[in-house]
């Protein structure tokens, strides 16, 4: 019972502490994880997320003369830890950035009570997108869907029915993430006539993968496409190696292209493709002001190589479109301090314009998208990246996901999603676009 | 002094075998289920609710189940978390099947599905004994998440394989999903909690405790006077898989919202079996001290740079977090290796005696 009792005083002791903080802040949360099986990964992402807002608090004083407190709280991706973390920040935050799958299919019932937007920048729940149905929840700007569409295409030249009789294995993490983007690759697959074979990796066996190899190997797919995550993408690509599975049939998500993973291979994974849509510009403007206001005064948690990273890139880009959402919030509302409430508005009428983007300094890192009340990704598209054997390169022009193809099965899987959590509420007002 | 027993006399056999027959002892449970059901909750913030009250008793009463098998009947058990899934899924296809059903009828059903399940591998138990029955439960742990990712129909062929829990409705207070407030959640799993612990101190201390006991000391004694070892066994594991069972319903139901099949993995029976170690092998209260150690506490400790006005990185309180109950684990296993149970026990004998030392 004593705990209790410390708690209630140490709740008592925070109020009257924050209190006076409050009224010159936006408190945007980050429910990061720089420990746990994932760490190497979430790292670089986590710290060009922190660096893009500490930047913009350095040079701008904030947003709109208002200061971010961009304020970490560590899950180590655990969905336990993660809910704590939500619970601990929803009552000031005025987002939610879950930064994982799982976390994101907890937190996603509750935003219609709680109200408060969750940011799922590429990953989470596909048919967020369909913001009708899913009013608080944003993933820009680009979905998981949209990621395998555009793969797709690229490996089969633009035109998928030249796929006909080919055979591409899945090769994903047993996890929601990686059952993700199943459902549309086999509507793919049925409408093109290939075989899909999926092959899941056991969070046990991330790191060994000589049973999946084998099968693969057995198999011969014609194309490999990997959503893969933390220490699987290193496992996987070490074993493509040693299996000698040719490098460019070998494709993975904007989660497979971390270049520690590939730096374990070197030359031999040259080849090795991912679908990104964020791309690493150490000439950009955004990264000099980084490096004036932050690095170099070593506020930064990260190492110099780290900077040209795409990880690194994809987290300040992530950062720019929590703090353009937070921009557009407070001319809309015509306050400095937004509300949750507020920035839901500011995510929905996004509009990152080629202008806009030069004009964030953001120049070559990202490609134009916007977003509207129904419309909640923006799809943006994509590049290839391939491995040259020391570092990621552009490989290809703007790719763009078939949305034809793609939103009669959003519609249905979030119309699916509503009945299971009969009752919730629709946007009726919100005309499709 | 405050536990001064002198002048409570029993004079009647009834009296001497009650379940408190020192006054403080009742006293003392009282202001405890006085905080639990009236003064906790009206006080407690949703945050309280959420990471602290409602898991606590739901890891406890896991560890209770667990107990029962390990701390009583003696059959080590690695299992305990898939035994928590089956519980979840069979609650969850039973809501989703049966819509109108009564919630909390299907959280104490989905605890016999678990039963049934945990009878079937505690069979191996009647031929092999300690780490190696360890082993054939792990058997259990792996086959069954491998089930619950394989089997589609269990989680309604939901694409990313998760199951989610919907809005559900006891006689217009919702209790369940996202509309349901914490305030709701806590008394149906306080109820729930309530109503099993007192069953199983019941349990434990009648016959069928006690076969339990005599089997976990030497089995073969046991079976000489005239124990059916099959029984007490296969007893023990259906009545331990069963609180498990209902332990992973409410899991899931009252407190997660959703779960995917790695939820239940090893881990999480590690995590029971450790709430049940360091609370006290073969007693009821240890569960819900060890839940507090192993549960609460990280929770709290994570607040606490904050309160006193620390500027430390999340990812380093989250180091020293885990240093930190390393540490308290390894110094109550030394100070005390029958757990923080007995620890109470001896300060209460102490208190009792005070201020003779003998």
């Amino acid at each position: 019972m004593k705990h209790f009792k410390t708690l209630a005083l140490a709740g008592a002791v925070a109020a009257m502490g924050v209190g006076p903080v409050l009224a010159q802040e936006i408190y945007a949360p980050n429910l990061s994880y720089r420990t746990g099986p994932f760490a190497a990964t979430g790292i670089p992402l986590m710290n060009g997320q922190k660096d893009y807002i500490e930047m913009l608090n350095a040079r701008d004083g904030g947003i709109g003369g208002v200061a971010i407190n961009f304020d970490e709280c560590e899950t180590g991706y655990s969905t336990e830890k993660g809910v704590e973390c939500y619970e601990r920040t929803k009552e000031r935050a005025v987002v939610t950035q879950p930064w994982s799958t799982g976390i994101t299919l907890q937190v996603l019932p509750k935003t219609n009570v709680d109200q408060i937007p969750i940011l799922a920048p590429g990953y989470g729940f596909s048919p967020m997108s369909d913001g009708k149905t899913f009013q608080w929840a944003f993933n820009p700007p680009a979905s998981y869907w949209d990621g395998m569409s555009m793969i797709l295409q690229e490996i089969s030249g633009g035109d998928l029915s030249s796929l006909a009789g080919k055979k591409i294995a899945h090769l994903h993490l047993d996890h929601p993430y990686g059952k993700e983007p199943l459902p549309l690759l086999e509507a793919m697959g049925e409408a093109h006539g290939f075989e899909v074979l999926p092959i899941p990796v056991g969070i046990s066996e991330m790191q060994n993968q000589s049973a999946q190899w084998l099968q693969i190997r057995r198999e011969r797919p014609d194309y490999v496409i990997m959503w893969g995550w933390g220490a699987m993408n290193a496992g996987a690509i070490t074993e493509a190696v040693k299996t000698r599975y040719p490098m460019d049939q070998f494709i993975g998500v904007w989660w497979s292209g971390h270049s520690d993973d590939l730096q374990l291979v070197g030359e031999d994974g040259k080849g090795y493709r991912a679908i990104s849509w964020s791309l690493p510009n150490p000439d950009a403007p955004v990264m000099a002001d980084i490096r004036t206001h932050v690095f170099d005064k070593g506020k930064s948690l990260a190492g110099e190589e780290e900077l040209n990273e795409v990880f690194y890139g994809r987290g300040v880009i992530i950062s720019a479109i929590l703090a353009e959402g937070i921009r557009v919030a407070q001319e809309m509302h015509g306050t400095g301090e937004i509300s949750a409430a507020h920035l839901r508005d500011g995510l929905a009428n996004l509009n990152f314009s080629a202008e806009r983007i030069d004009e964030l300094g953001l120049t070559g890192m990202m490609a134009p998208f916007s977003t509207n009340c129904a419309d909640h990704t923006g799809h943006s598209g994509g590049w290839m990246i391939e491995w040259d054997g020391s570092a990621f390169v552009q490989a290809s022009d703007l790719l763009s996901a078939d949305r034809a193809a793609i939103e009669p099965l959003e519609a249905e899987k979030a119309a699916e999603y509503a009945a299971a959590n009969a009752p919730w509420p629709m946007n009726e007002a919100c005309e499709a676009m | 002094m405050l536990y001064r027993t002198s002048g409570q006399f029993k004079t009647t056999y009834r009296a001497d075998q009650a379940l408190f027959p020192i006054r403080q002892d009742a006293f003392l449970l009282g202001v405890i289920l006085l905080f639990a059901w009236v003064i906790l909750p009206f006080t407690a913030s949703e945050f309280a609710f959420q990471t602290l009250l409602i898991p606590v008793l739901i890891y406890a009463l896991a560890a209770t189940g667990l107990n029962i098998l390990t701390g009583y009947a003696g059959q080590l058990s690695l299992g305990t978390g898939a035994f928590m899934g089956v519980g979840a899924y069979a609650c969850y296809k039973m809501i989703t099947i049966f819509p109108e059903m009564n919630l909390l009828l299907a959280v104490l059903m989905s605890g016999f599905f678990s039963a049934g399940v945990g009878v079937m591998f505690g069979l191996p138990s009647l031929r092999i004994k300690g780490f190696y029955l360890a082993i054939a439960t792990l058997a259990a742990q792996f086959f069954l998440i491998w089930l619950f990712e394989k089997w589609a129909w269990l989680y309604n062929y939901n694409a990313s394989g998760a199951i989610q829990v919907p809005n559900v409705d006891i006689f217009g207070i919702a209790v369940a999903g996202p509309l349901a407030s914490s305030q709701t959640q806590y008394y149906f799993v306080l109820i729930v909690v309530t109503l099993l612990t007192i069953l199983t101190i019941n349990l434990t201390r009648g016959s069928l405790g006690r076969s339990w006991k005599a089997v976990r000391d030497m089995d073969i004694a046991a079976e000489l006077i005239g124990i059916n070892l099959l029984k007490a066994k296969l007893m023990a594991f259906a009545v331990s898989s069963y609180i498990v069972g209902v332990s992973g319903a409410l899991f899931v139901f009252l407190w997660r919202g959703a779960a995917e099949p790695n939820l239940f993995d090893i881990e999480l029976s590690f995590r029971v079996l450790f709430i049940a170690i360091i609370g006290g092998l073969g007693s009821i209260l240890g569960n819900y001290l060890g839940a507090i150690l192993i549960v609460a506490l990280p929770v709290i400790l994570n607040t606490v740079p904050g309160v006193i006005g620390l500027e430390i990185k999340s990812a380093t309180v989250e180091h020293i977090n885990v240093m930190i109950v390393g540490a308290l684990i390894v110094f109550f296993l030394i100070v005390e290796p029958h757990g923080l149970a007995r620890l109470w026990a001896l300060i209460r004998e102490k208190l009792i005696i005070w201020p003779f030392p003998h």
